[in-house]
């Protein structure tokens, strides 16, 4: 069997979702000599296409969670050998304070998540210190603002002007988010990007931080 | 905004026969070209006259179904609906429950 | 060089384009529906339409004449006088008086009565005042008056309500716990719509407008639609218009069914076959507006969806077309050229009934 193939089977398990199916294709992988390294890649471009296929309504968030599930499963099998265990980059997101919009701020979150990242969902209505102390706490790579109302967006503004004070700005991204917020926003308030929907959430912390 | 979508696409309600055809597609699901028809022949018009403030003025008032400016004596509210109610032949809720408060 | 014209971002900049970039956003918007939603595409002849409208000389346009549509409002109660600093412009004034303006001032088709928060829970405890409110507007309006709200499910979460978050349980893999929150909480929204609609109607409310359904995901979409067919039951001549969240929804639950069909991922021409079912008088199709495309773009993509959702449907389709919907830009001013073209197009080539 070629890398090819080997590489595509790994990527087809995933779409499947079947934590049982993931783990078979990772064993036939390592079976056949595959590093480590390259089994992560394939079994990662599957998860971009359930990702993918959320968006366009063929799969459902349960159907990530499992597919990220049985990714984990999978990977925590491998022998990583000199490369180690790779540590993962750390995301903290939340919905701003006043603002009581929970469920796309979760489905961000989960995508995140899903797709490697270690995230800390600080949940809706969060108070603006709170986003400081989970960054200072979890040592956070990213932190996710998400905003559902026009009056509350400004608080996504707030928290970067808050990192500045506490000189934090400069070791952290920011990603804003929700109906209101627009990349023109994001670029008048300073933060690095804005995501429009999940998957590109997933997209722009990717390119920000890996 | 609203006002921006009324002066693009609307009937305009009261000003001519916007809410005699809203009326018939919220009662009877009708589509916007058999709810028109329908009530374009309830109200003795034609089609086209349905938009049209000139044509739905006099209409409006000989029927006694409410028009836009404040016309001393002309039906308002509850009472213009009821005239509605016959001329468009169709019940309204409202009209039932008041009628139902009036002691014999 | 060629001759440029004044369009928008999804997000209200002004932008200029030649004809050329028109068309080639007009082309990926509409292949976007295709790609996503297994709309047919939409004929040369309609691409041509849509860039025509875009291009038209004046700041604002309008439907032919014989095209005009009655246009259905939602929230009009409170936007004259709500101050959130969002929808209303905080003008002092009571719910009687913007609902009357917009039917006396401003030649709205239909009006709703709503409340400050615009959620069906917390209707409960102020249920009384409601009742009052709609006797008095009926009393006093012409329009056909709803009572307006969001099924807004997530209120039935935890921190806000009894269930646990299905976000946090989905994240923390309890699937199944998940599962039977989400269908704890579709089984409250039901019962509060209907026990609220009940009241209401028992006031003299020609009906219901639920707005935005779905937003919580399929799971929201399953309750409302259950409580759609137990009013349908219990009021046969009931007005009851469902506006939809989003041009899909979103699946939270992923398994949850009503009449047979498999609620989460279904795009506007298929949710239109479940409001039916539901027994519906209306329907509002949703296409949201991407902020970082183009009018031409987002324009395309909402005709190319309403236009299936208009042919599929057996009911009367009144887009949703407010702020950040339909190609309109997410803008709480959205431009009046944008909302104009928006509002031809969708009357024009998608072949709405209604807005």
């Amino acid at each position: 069997m070629d890398k090819q193939a080997i590489l595509k089977e790994l990527s087809d398990a995933m779409v499947s979702c079947k934590a049982d199916v993931i783990m078979a294709a990772t064993k036939k992988a390592v079976d056949a000599g595959m590093p480590s390294v390259e089994i992560i890649d394939g079994l990662a471009d599957g998860m971009t296409e359930v990702g993918d296929q959320f968006e366009r309504g063929k799969v459902f968030l349960p159907h990530v969670m499992m597919a990220a599930n049985g990714m984990q499963a999978a990977v925590d099998t491998l022998d990583m050998g000199a490369a180690g265990a790779t540590v993962k980059k750390v995301i903290i997101n939340g919905t701003v304070e006043g603002d009581v919009h929970d469920i796309g701020k979760s489905i961000v979150s989960t995508m995140l998540q899903s797709a490697g990242f270690e995230v800390h969902d600080l949940g809706r209505d969060v108070p603006n210190a709170k986003f400081i102390e989970a960054i200072k706490e979890y040592n956070a790579d990213m932190v996710g603002l998400s905003a559902l109302m026009t009056t509350t967006l400004n608080g996504q503004k707030e928290i970067i002007e808050l990192l500045k004070a506490n000189g934090m700005r400069d070791n952290i991204k920011v990603m804003v988010g929700g109906a209101p917020a627009t990349t023109a926003w994001a670029e008048k308030i300073g933060a690095d990007c804005y995501a429009e929907n999940a998957s590109e959430a997933v997209e722009r912390a990717k390119a920000l931080l890996l | 905004m609203p006002i921006a979508h009324i002066m693009a696409s609307g009937m305009t309600g009261l000003r001519a026969g916007g809410d005699l055809v809203a009326r018939m597609q919220l009662s009877k699901s009708m589509k916007i070209k058999e709810a028109k028809e329908y009530v374009a022949k309830k109200v003795g018009v034609d089609v086209f006259d349905l938009a049209d403030e000139y044509a739905m003025r006099d209409v409006r008032e000989d029927l006694g179904i409410g028009v836009i400016t404040s016309v001393p004596g002309a039906p308002k509210g509850i009472a213009a609906k009821m005239n509605i109610e016959k001329v468009l032949d169709t019940k309204i809720n409202c009209c039932d429950y008041f009628r139902n408060q009036i002691k014999q | 060089m060629a001759t440029e014209y004044i369009l928008r971002m999804g997000d209200g900049k002004r932008v200029s384009m030649t004809k050329e970039q028109i068309k080639e956003d007009t082309l990926a918007g509409a292949g976007n529906a295709v790609d996503y939603g297994l709309v047919p595409e939409l004929s040369a002849d309609e691409i041509d339409k849509l860039i025509e409208i875009c291009t038209m000389p004046g700041k604002s346009v309008s439907v032919e004449y014989g095209m005009e549509i009655p246009v259905s409002h939602d929230i009009g109660t409170i936007r004259l006088d709500g101050d959130q600093g969002n929808s209303g412009v905080g003008i002092p004034s009571s719910r009687l008086v913007g609902m009357m303006m917009h039917e006396r001032a401003f030649g709205a088709d239909t009006m709703e009565l709503g409340h400050i928060d615009y959620s069906f829970k917390p209707v409960k405890p102020i249920v009384s005042n409601e009742c009052q409110m709609m006797e008095v507007a009926q009393q006093n309006m012409i329009v056909p008056l709803f009572y307006g709200a969001m099924p807004n499910m997530g209120l039935y979460y935890t921190p806000d309500g009894p269930f646990e978050n299905p976000g946090d349980l989905l994240k923390a893999f309890k699937l199944e716990e998940a599962f039977a929150s989400m269908e704890h909480s579709a089984e409250h929204l039901t019962r509060d719509i209907v026990w609220i609609m009940q009241k209401l109607m028992a006031s003299g409310a020609d009906g219901v407008n639920l707005d935005t359904t779905g937003a919580a995901g399929d799971a929201d979409a399953y309750g409302t639609l259950t409580a759609v067919k137990a009013l349908r039951e219990e009021f046969p001549e009931m007005y009851i218009e469902v506006g939809s969240a989003g041009e899909s929804w979103i699946g939270m639950h992923g398994m949850l069914e009503f009449e047979g069909t498999v609620l989460a991922g279904l795009w506007p021409h298929q949710q239109v076959k479940l409001v039916e079912k539901a027994g519906a008088s209306i329907f509002g199709p949703a296409v949201n507006t991407n902020t970082s495309r183009t009018f031409p773009w987002n324009l395309a993509r909402s005709v190319a969806f309403t236009k299936e959702c208009c042919k599929a449907s057996t009911i009367p389709i009144h887009a949703d077309m407010g702020m950040g919907v339909g190609g309109i830009p997410m803008l709480e001013t959205p431009p009046i050229d944008a909302v104009t073209r928006a509002s031809k197009a969708i009357v024009e080539i998608a072949g709405a009934d209604g807005i």
